[in-house]
């Protein structure tokens, strides 16, 4: 019995977790090489007397992920770890890596690298912005006007128990604005945003807005759409529809804005 | 003395509203927030050439954030680097 057990367990220890001897696997798949360059757009403020540039990187796309963000943290973690950006969620939730990508404002995680290696792929920060580096905008004053618009709930009234009902028709009204995640892509694209930056709301903004002036439960309407009647901070709106174009969400901010006009010329 | 420039106008306005901030902390602290705001400013200007009007412009920018930052009143105290510490002392002693 002794000796049985004492085979058994030496067995077991000759034969390890590789047992296929490596001449009977599988090869793995060589991929060629796909070189591709990224131009991007580089800015260090503790370079002051440097001026901005355009800085090439070229990488192999077959030891890369599909999407651009990708390349950048390839290219952070192994070829210039100074490439500042700004990234969290790689899945198009969070909105924090919006930049222009081949003169486009997207996300860097939703956007796809183009796989043709003739053509180089530029990357800037969301334009019209103040850059803090490289690809890093300043987003405060983008902020503090969204703050400017009170984006939560008020009523003074609430219900004697329980919470806020709405009906399945008002809860469908705010589809399509709920689902913004102010990556700012919108507003960027706007021309009248980039000339009056500091009086008109944008279309992100303005989107947000007007999901609190459509919200069923909402007590401030009257409030809200007195602040915003004024020349500009929606009348600058002049349909332009980039705002629409470039949304990385597919929402469609230019509709908001046209709904918050027909309620202020209503009035 | 020629009048001050435009963007020079915007410094010194920023660097009065810093000088202000320090006299709304407390008493203790005060020596050391006056320290922080003297060397900050000191010190960026330092490093850039008077004529580099777009690098002065992003540090007007920053510094506004940093200045708003401070003006929070439940902001009591701050941290003095061994930099700004020696900086002091040379002053101190030049003079």
């Amino acid at each position: 019995m002794q000796s049985v057990a004492r085979r058994l367990s030496s067995t077991a220890s000759r034969r390890g977790f590789a047992t296929t001897s490596a001449a009977f696997q599988a090869a793995p798949l060589e991929k060629p090489v796909l070189n591709k360059t990224f131009k991007i757009y580089r800015w260090n403020p503790d370079e002051p007397a440097k001026k901005p540039e355009l800085q090439s990187y070229t990488i192999d796309l077959n030891q890369t992920g599909p999407m651009i963000l990708d390349a950048l943290i390839k290219i952070k973690n192994e070829m210039d770890p100074t490439l500042t950006f700004r990234r969290s969620c790689r899945e198009g939730i969070c909105g924090s890596c919006a930049m222009n990508i081949e003169g486009r404002n997207t996300l860097a995680c939703l956007c796809r690298i183009d796989r043709n290696p003739a053509k180089e792929s530029k990357i800037y920060p969301l334009p019209h912005m103040y850059i803090v580096k490289d690809l890093v905008p300043d987003l405060t004053y983008f902020y503090k006007q969204y703050k400017s618009i009170e984006p939560y709930l008020q009523n003074d009234n609430p219900p004697p128990q329980g919470e806020f009902l709405q009906s399945p028709e008002d809860r469908k009204k705010l589809d399509g604005m709920y689902e913004c995640i102010l990556c700012a892509c919108c507003s960027t694209s706007c021309p009248s945003y980039w000339w009056n930056q500091d009086e008109y709301l944008g279309p992100a903004t303005l989107m947000q807005a007007y999901r609190w002036l459509a919200d069923s439960r909402d007590a401030a309407g009257a409030k809200r759409r007195e602040k915003l009647q004024n020349e500009m901070s929606v009348f600058r709106c002049h349909t332009i529809f980039n705002c629409s174009r470039t949304c990385p969400k597919g929402l469609n901010p230019a509709a908001a804005i046209a709904k918050i006009k027909l309620e202020l010329s209503a009035e | 003395m020629s009048p001050r420039s435009g963007l020079q106008k915007d410094v010194m306005s920023l660097y009065r509203r810093a000088l202000r901030m320090v006299r709304t902390k407390p008493a203790e602290t005060r020596p050391k927030f006056a320290l922080f705001v003297r060397y900050t400013f000191h010190h960026n200007a330092a490093v850039v050439s008077p004529r580099n009007f777009s690098f002065i412009e992003h540090q007007l920018r920053q510094g506004k954030k940093q200045l708003e930052m401070y003006e929070n009143p439940s902001i009591k105290d701050c941290f003095l680097s061994t930099d700004m510490l020696k900086w002091a002392e040379d002053e101190h002693r030049s003079r």
